[in-house]
């Protein structure tokens, strides 16, 4: 153990220990921009630097290591001088000063900038701010970018280069004109991006956003003409209620179905319902190929996030994928024939909105192989603006059910938002579709967890036992795919584009004050809870569904099942590679 | 009258046909780490600017392991007021290479780099065709001089950013990545090119080398005082009758006596008004402050430092503002715009600096610049940020009555 003095007070820690880790175990919180818990040090911002006794200069306290016997100050004067000038300059860099600029700013109660002032009570703004008009990048169908908020502290570019294996952006010139720009200034929309949106959560302030759908929604919502059905998928009831305040992990499943009621929808229904359908068609697919050794490995396909990067990146294995719709869209595609034709109205006429953990179902929804079954697409945090704007507080009211016939389902489509929940509930089905039997160990314990790359061997029969690997986040999917091009033999593995699954996707409550790694544990042990507590655990149990079947799509894999509810890829590639 | 100590300096050497490099000779006969101790013993201290002892440096480069090991010439010579490197590359080339091959000789370095500032047109070609006929004298390439050295080097040219000759950006460069500086640790020594362990020395560090192994580490030492060994190359420049690269040893003139002996003094009719003492990024000393006496310590002593040897004379006919704002242009554009302080603070100062024109700053002003230079010598994340406020900050303090509205100080 190293001993150190920081503000007068002693601590032991780890070597390798940094300043900022150090201070931290005294309850010192030193403030921070650049630094993200889970990317590399980039030592841009300088916000968090320290005096160190017998050093000429300041220290970054997030890229110093403890040494023994030093002595560090954390808000002397010294530091307490430079940290308020650093933060004028950053101030003036960043587009505050025209209309209204902060009060329509995605992240008017999320700015990170807005805490470092607080943090360390700025009094004073001398400097100019920047006057360079710089147009926006409209170019994706998921994400804007704003580059006149961008302060350059580059944890866009870090998250997206080694924690989803991409690389969209860069830094380009040098000096007052060094920015953040996609290759050859193309756009966001026309590069390799895969609109996981895991650099908008990871940005300190509101230089990328998602496309909002919520004036569209707002207009939806007031024609007297349209019938509007939303979905929420199964991350949202866990993560909604921290735009209300709460803390991360709050279920507001009721709360949120009543609030979204007064908002004006007219139906209230639940993505978890196609997540069992998906069961039903994937764990067919699944079973048959795997009967069959027809491309094998199955890839799931839920993750729209996934899809864009397999199809970039390794095109060769699109056959490798599950032909399955993600939930989202077998939802619309349910909603605008079945629906619409049960309650007897013209597809026209209705309008189908989901409230999605994610960016890249935006995207997804404007696939030409998705004929607009989905017309908008709202994050989590939209929706959250959208009920404020009502007056509400998704976590008020009495909590009321979803309406039924969309509505019902079962625990495991309550674990699809958490890494290795698809994989959990395809094998619940799965047995039983091979066995005829119920799995008893229902919770499948080594698919969980957080763990980059997971893998397990399920047994089925004496002759079968399932091989299954899980991948989330894009650099581990990557991972995964060298794995399976090495020859790892795998019957079926589950991807999802960002770290942890859905319940950390880009479209969820931004947490400013916990560690993503705290926000993702509790977001996903949430969902498990609600599995726990349910009655009906498993997808084919699931009456809803048996009666869609019944009345409408026959069985599993029908011809009529696959016209809906099952879809082709796009080869993409890397241009020029 | 002072007078130059020529032991860098000598005729054009170039072929390797005429040259029958004694340093290397001599430094091949012995194990690397009595190379180390000599180059220690002679107290050299790194040359470009930042004044690192080099015998520590290669210490610790012989001691670090790595699958593979680079040994780096930085001939960026990018600070302004700076052209001894050059001086050095055209007529003493075989010198720098000699140093360099020692070097790679003691850490072990499979592969060598010259990092040469791009618009070196004449050193680029003297280079190239230097390394050229060496490789086919049997000085690079494989069984170096008979022995069991092998080792070659690469020419590799800059692209016209200051900012790359700091040698983290340097690095990045060489990689092809954006000329822009790492943070450290780690340091080159252990994680440079391309991960693995590198040493990076300056042009005039790996000239001496070559000469403290030929001539010996006690005839070094004999030069200069205790903490400055050796000769150092200044260059003159500025408002001076005869600028150019002249070899100083070190203690044995002040700065007012080698601008005078050597410098022929002032231009014309100026007087001098003030001098940068060590390239454009350290502390301006004013008139009353050049008989301090041309030493490490010595320029310290004075307020100032050594740095690179750029020695930039000022005449007391110089429009302030007009420097002022040519030095403040010159931080904004150069800097890699990674850290704030750096990439926000120069703006900012330019601006200011900009707005103000022919004019007189504001106190309001003044504090405002002595602030951010503050806060960029406290936080940048490398040396061109940290450094950058000297001149500037310098100039308004000492000018002041000069320069600042209705000022009296
Ligand atoms: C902005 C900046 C520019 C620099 N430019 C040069 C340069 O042009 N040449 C050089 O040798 N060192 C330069 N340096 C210093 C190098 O980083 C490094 O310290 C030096 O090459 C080490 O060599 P030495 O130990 O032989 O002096 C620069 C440093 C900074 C921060
Ligand atoms: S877009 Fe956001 S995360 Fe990216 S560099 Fe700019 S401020 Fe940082
Ligand atoms: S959306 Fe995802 S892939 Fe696209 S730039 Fe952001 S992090 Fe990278
Ligand atoms: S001090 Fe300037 S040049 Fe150095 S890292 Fe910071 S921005 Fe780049
Ligand atoms: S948080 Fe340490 S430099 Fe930005």
């Amino acid at each position: 153990m190293i001993e150190l003095t920081i503000d007068n007070k002693k601590v032991a820690v780890e070597p390798n220990t940094t300043l900022l880790e150090a201070a931290n175990e005294i309850n010192v919180n030193i403030p921070t921009l650049c630094f993200a818990d889970d990317l590399t040090v980039y030592g841009g911002c300088r916000l968090c630097v320290v005096e160190v006794e017998g050093e000429n200069r300041l220290r970054p306290a997030c890229n110093t290591r403890a040494r023994q016997g030093m002595v560090v100050k954390t808000h002397s004067p010294r530091v307490r001088e430079v940290r308020e000038t650093l933060f004028e300059l950053i101030i003036a860099s960043h587009d505050i000063s025209c209309e209204l600029n902060c009060l329509t700013c995605s992240r008017k109660s999320s700015c990170q900038l807005k805490d470092v002032a607080e943090d360390i009570d700025v009094s004073r703004m001398r400097l100019e701010p920047g006057d360079e008009e710089e147009e926006y990048d409209r170019s994706s169908h998921s994400i804007v970018r704003e580059p006149n908020k961008c302060i350059t502290c580059a944890r866009c570019i870090r998250k997206c280069e080694e924690i989803q294996g991409v690389g969209v952006f860069a830094k380009a010139s040098r000096g007052p004109e060094t920015r953040v720009t996609t290759f050859k200034d193309k756009g966001m929309g026309n590069v390799e991006c895969t609109n996981c949106g895991q650099c908008v959560v990871s940005c300190p302030t509101g230089a990328l956003h998602e496309v909002y759908h919520m004036e569209k929604v707002w207009d939806a919502l007031y024609d007297e003409d349209k019938h509007v059905i939303v979905q929420t998928a199964p991350s949202v009831r866990v993560a909604i209620a921290e735009a209300f305040g709460e803390e991360p992990g709050t279920i507001a499943t009721g709360q949120m179905v009543a609030a979204l009621r007064r908002l004006g929808f007219d139906r209230v229904f639940d993505t978890n319902f196609t997540a069992d359908l998906t069961i039903m068609e994937e764990g067919t697919e699944v079973v048959d190929r795997v009967v069959n050794n027809d491309r094998l490995p199955v890839l799931t396909s839920c993750s729209p996030g996934w899809i864009k990067f397999i199809e970039h990146f390794y095109p060769e294995h699109l056959e490798n994928l599950s032909s399955a719709k993600s939930p989202q869209q077998m939802f619309g595609a349910v909603a605008k024939n079945y629906y619409a034709e049960k309650i007897g109205i013209s597809p026209d006429d209705l309008v189908v909105v989901s409230i999605m953990p994610c960016t890249a179902k935006k995207f997804e929804a404007r696939r030409p192989e998705m004929s607009d079954d989905v017309d908008y697409v709202l994050t989590t945090r939209e929706a959250a603006r959208m009920l404020k704007s009502v007056g509400v507080n998704a976590c008020d009211l009495e909590p009321e059910d979803y309406d039924e016939m969309l509505g019902v389902s079962s625990g495991a489509g309550d674990i699809f938002g958490a890494s290795g929940g698809v994989m959990e509930a395809a094998i619940r089905t799965a047995y039983n579709l091979i066995t005829g039997e119920e799995l008893e160990e229902i919770e499948i314990t080594p698919v969980r967890g957080l763990q980059g790359l997971k893998t397990a061997s399920i047994p089925v029969t004496e002759d079968l036992t399932l091989r299954v690997g899980i991948a989330h986040g894009l650099n581990n999917a990557k991972k995964m795919m060298e794995k399976i091009k090495a020859g790892e033999e795998f019957h079926f593995v589950e991807f999802m584009a960002c770290p942890g699954g859905c319940i950390s996707g880009g479209g969820q409550p931004i947490n400013t004050e916990l560690t993503w790694q705290e926000v993702r544990e509790r977001r996903i042990a949430s969902l498990y809870e609600i599995d726990e507590n349910k009655e009906m655990r498993r997808s084919h149990l699931n009456p809803k569904i048996k009666k869609l079947y019944e009345e409408y799509l026959e069985e599993p894999g029908s011809a009529k099942a696959h016209k809906l509810l099952h879809t082709d890829y796009t080869v993409r590639g890397v241009p020029g590679a | 009258m002072v007078q130059e100590r020529k032991f860098l300096k000598g005729p054009r050497l170039r072929n390797p046909a005429d040259y029958d490099f004694p340093g290397l000779q001599r430094a091949l006969k012995m194990e690397p780490e009595e190379v180390i101790q000599e180059i220690s013993e002679s107290k050299l201290l790194g040359r470009g600017g930042a004044g690192f002892p080099t015998g520590t440096k290669w210490d610790m480069a012989f001691k670090e392991e790595g699958e593979f090991k680079y040994i780096i010439c930085n001939a960026d010579e990018g600070e302004p007021g700076t052209f001894k490197d050059r001086y050095l590359l055209d007529e003493r080339t075989l010198k720098v290479l000699e140093g360099m091959l020692i070097g790679a000789y003691v850490i072990d370095a499979d592969y060598g780099y010259i990092y040469i500032r791009g618009e070196y047109f004449k050193s680029i070609k003297i280079l190239q065709e230097a390394l050229e006929e060496a490789r086919e004298a049997g000085i690079l390439g494989e069984n170096i001089l008979g022995s069991d050295f092998s080792f070659d080097i690469k020419l590799v040219r800059g692209a016209g950013c200051y900012v790359c000759g700091d040698e983290t950006s340097l690095l990045n460069s060489l990689e092809g990545m954006r000329g822009q500086s790492r943070t450290k640790p780690p340091y080159p020594i252990s994680k440079g090119l391309c991960g693995c362990p590198t040493l990076v020395n300056n042009v005039e560090s790996l000239a001496c080398v070559a000469e403290i192994l030929h001539q010996g580490a006690s005839e070094f030492a004999t030069m200069g005082t205790e903490d400055s060994k050796g000769t150092k190359l200044v260059c003159l420049s500025g408002d001076v009758n005869y600028p150019g690269v002249y070899e100083v040893e070190f203690g044995s003139s002040t700065l007012q006596e080698i601008i005078t002996d050597l410098g022929g003094g002032p231009r014309k009719s100026h007087d001098i008004k003030f001098v940068i003492p060590g390239g454009l990024s350290t502390r301006i000393l004013t008139r009353d402050k050049l008989d301090y006496k041309y030493s490490y310590e010595g320029l310290e002593e004075a307020g100032s430092s050594l740095g690179s040897g750029g020695v930039m004379v000022v005449g007391s006919e110089q429009d302030l503002t007009a420097i002022l704002t040519r030095i403040a242009r010159f931080y904004m554009d150069e800097s890699c715009g990674t850290c704030f302080p750096c990439r926000e603070g120069n703006q900012q100062i330019y601006k200011i600096i900009s707005r103000v024109g022919k004019g007189k700053f504001t106190v309001n002003q003044l504090e405002i610049i002595e602030d951010l230079g503050n806060a960029m010598a406290e936080a940048a994340r490398c040396g061109l940020g940290q450094s950058a406020q000297y001149p500037t900050g310098t100039i308004l303090a000492e000018f002041k009555e000069e320069l600042v509205e209705g000022a009296v100080y």
